[in-house]
């Protein structure tokens, strides 16, 4: 299993092919924020977003969304708020938020965000 | 009570007029019972032939469409508004060249579309390269001293500007103890009410400019209300924020720095403000272009909003997570609206020579105000004006004619400008930023109210009694 400390030291990038997003890690998805929509509901009936997991990674898949790279432009991002996979969820200290930059070869840029980005959980 | 429901039964009258006889009625008639205040230009204008009631539907299809449709059909709107609005344009444009075979009113609104589309790009895109932060800690006045500032500046850089500028400086502020009431008063200030004093503050106000309105007509003209407007949200928002403002302890330490980004895209702003003065009509020496539709102006607005971006400052665009959306769909709406507002505006004008006599100030301050919540701003602006001009057998497509009712009456002009711009805050979309301060504020993480949450909660308690205070002391048994 991979953790996202591990993937943030390593910078490790994730990868999107149409809809679906790939991070490099295992995580706890708690709230996802896509341009003008926060999503919390990553249940499998969900009509927003579903989320899978492999054994050292995670899959996102955007179900409104054909082509991400369509939609979001080179200034734009998608902002994830996680937590390892298998910490305590309910303390705040726990939670990691994330900054998922889309390049133009399939990579995804992961960071966590500066001081320029705003970013209020 | 009575004036308002008469003024939504004379709209309704332009939908169903039954004696479809107006539709090929001539103004050549009307001008017979108002040749006093026509002028020689606006007579050869009345010779041309009315269009059919039923053209105005596709400008009404329209209005509800951008009202309902990011609210109830969003994915198919986000995919297929450009489709709709040019669409619905070209219903109108086509009856305008094979039925009535008039073009001039065509060209003259293509003229108007080029200059107020180049005058919000021009200032979407300047602004879009500049990144404010602000690292101070958030008190109820500071929060006050913002607003002000957005509101002053918004009539600088247009509330789309200083929209963009500020809100998320404001959000970062506030991070620690950020609410939906500030993204709410943020709108009510920055997007609306303060953008009241110049053409360049709000849409509507560049479409009077246009149209013959002088510069410093409005500002000298509402100044005391915008002023008495503007303080009173500032003062609630100032004891609401107050109560809130012991929550959410900070853990964050504050340089106190105020650091910006981008700064020489102030230059280019100051150059769009000035060219806006760039109009043959206004200084005589400016070189006009015609036939071509556009002047030296907007070819300095493309300009500006080509080179600012292209030399933006990159951190600036990401901090500001910049896109080309909200303007594109300005663009495309705007398209829609200005052809299919042909009819709506020449019947109107019309209708009420017919019935000018009731028409008062008090409908059109609410009037505007009621419909420029729930429809866009620009046209209800544009659609009222041209129905209080028809009240004195004035043409709005005449420039000389616009000049002259600005002086003679006033108070008409200055209900309309004030509800239009004031009344745009009272739902998302009563103006264009509301709806991009929204959505800045989600992708920040922020949850906002619903439409109905908005209106419910915020727009009819705060702002409501606050219009209705400025009526009654500004406009009640006025004109």
């Amino acid at each position: 299993m991979n953790t996202i400390k591990k993937a943030l030291e390593e910078k490790k990038n994730g990868l999107y092919y149409g809809n679906r997003i790939i991070l490099p890690f295992n995580c706890t998805l708690l709230k996802l924020i896509y341009q003008s929509e926060i999503i919390y509901d990553f249940s499998h009936c969900s009509s927003e977003v579903i989320v899978s997991e492999g054994e050292n990674f995670t899959d996102i898949y955007m179900k409104r969304h054909k082509y991400l790279k369509d939609d979001i432009s080179k200034y734009e991002n998608i902002k994830i708020v996680t937590a390892e996979k298998g910490s305590d969820i309910f303390d705040f200290s726990n939670h990691v938020k994330l900054i998922l930059t889309l390049n133009d070869d399939h990579r995804i840029i992961i960071e966590t965000p500066t001081d320029d980005q705003v970013f209020i959980d | 009570m009575k004036k308002i429901i008469f003024l939504f039964a004379l709209l309704f009258l332009l939908l169903t007029h039954t004696e479809f006889g107006l539709a090929n009625s001539s103004l050549a008639s009307v001008s017979d019972t108002t040749s006093q205040t026509l002028s020689t230009a606006a007579s050869s204008h009345a010779e041309k032939t009315l269009p059919s009631a039923f053209m105005v539907i596709p400008f009404v299809v329209l209005l509800l469409m951008i009202a309902t449709g990011p609210l109830f059909y969003k994915h198919f709107w986000e995919h297929h508004y450009p489709k709709v609005a040019i669409f619905l344009g070209m219903i109108t444009v086509t009856y305008y060249l094979v039925v009535l075979k008039d073009s001039h009113s065509l060209i003259h609104t293509l003229e108007e579309y080029l200059s107020f589309i180049a005058l919000l790009t021009s200032l979407f895109v300047a602004s879009g390269g500049i990144l404010i932060k602000i690292d101070r800690k958030s008190t109820p006045f500071a929060n006050v001293i913002l607003l002000l500032f957005g509101a002053l500046i918004s009539n600088l850089i247009g509330t789309t500007g200083a929209s963009m500028l500020l809100i998320r400086p404001f959000l970062r502020m506030n991070r620690d103890r950020i609410n939906t009431y500030h993204v709410v008063f943020f709108i009510f200030i920055v997007s609306n009410m303060g953008g009241g004093l110049t053409p360049i503050g709000d849409p509507p106000l560049f479409l009077g400019f246009l149209r013959g309105v002088d510069f410093f007509w409005v500002a000298t003209h509402v100044w005391h209300i915008w002023l008495i407007g503007v303080l009173s949200i500032l003062i609630v928002f100032y004891f609401i924020d107050k109560r809130n403002s012991g929550k959410g302890e900070s853990v964050t330490e504050y340089t106190g720095k105020i650091e910006l980004r981008g700064a020489k895209n102030f230059i280019y702003l100051l150059i769009v403000i000035i060219s806006v003065f760039l109009d043959p009509k206004v200084l005589s020496w400016v070189p006009s272009l015609h036939p071509l539709p556009f002047g030296i102006r907007e070819i300095i607005m493309f300009s500006v909003a080509f080179f600012s971006y292209k030399f933006a400052n990159k951190e600036a665009l990401k901090g500001n997570e910049f896109d080309f959306d909200p303007i594109k769909e300005v663009a495309f709406l705007f398209i829609g609206i200005f052809a299919t507002m042909i009819p709506a505006l020449q019947l109107i004008a019309y209708e009420t020579k017919v019935y000018g006599a009731q028409l008062t100030a008090d409908i059109f301050y609410w009037g505007t105000g009621i419909l420029s919540a729930f429809l866009d701003n620009a046209p209800t602006y544009l659609n009222f004006l041209s129905a209080a001009m028809g009240k004195f057998g004035l043409n709005i497509d005449l420039y000389q004619d616009v000049h002259h009712f600005q002086e003679q009456d006033p108070i008409y002009l200055m209900a309309i400008s004030v509800a239009a711009v004031f009344f745009g805050a009272m739902t998302y979309i009563g103006n264009g930023p509301n709806f991009m301060v929204k959505s800045i504020s989600e992708r920040a993480g922020i949850e906002v109210p619903s439409f109905i949450g908005y209106l419910v909660k915020y727009a009819i308690p705060i702002l409501i009694p606050i219009f209705t205070i400025i009526w009654l002391v500004f406009f009640y048994g006025r004109g």
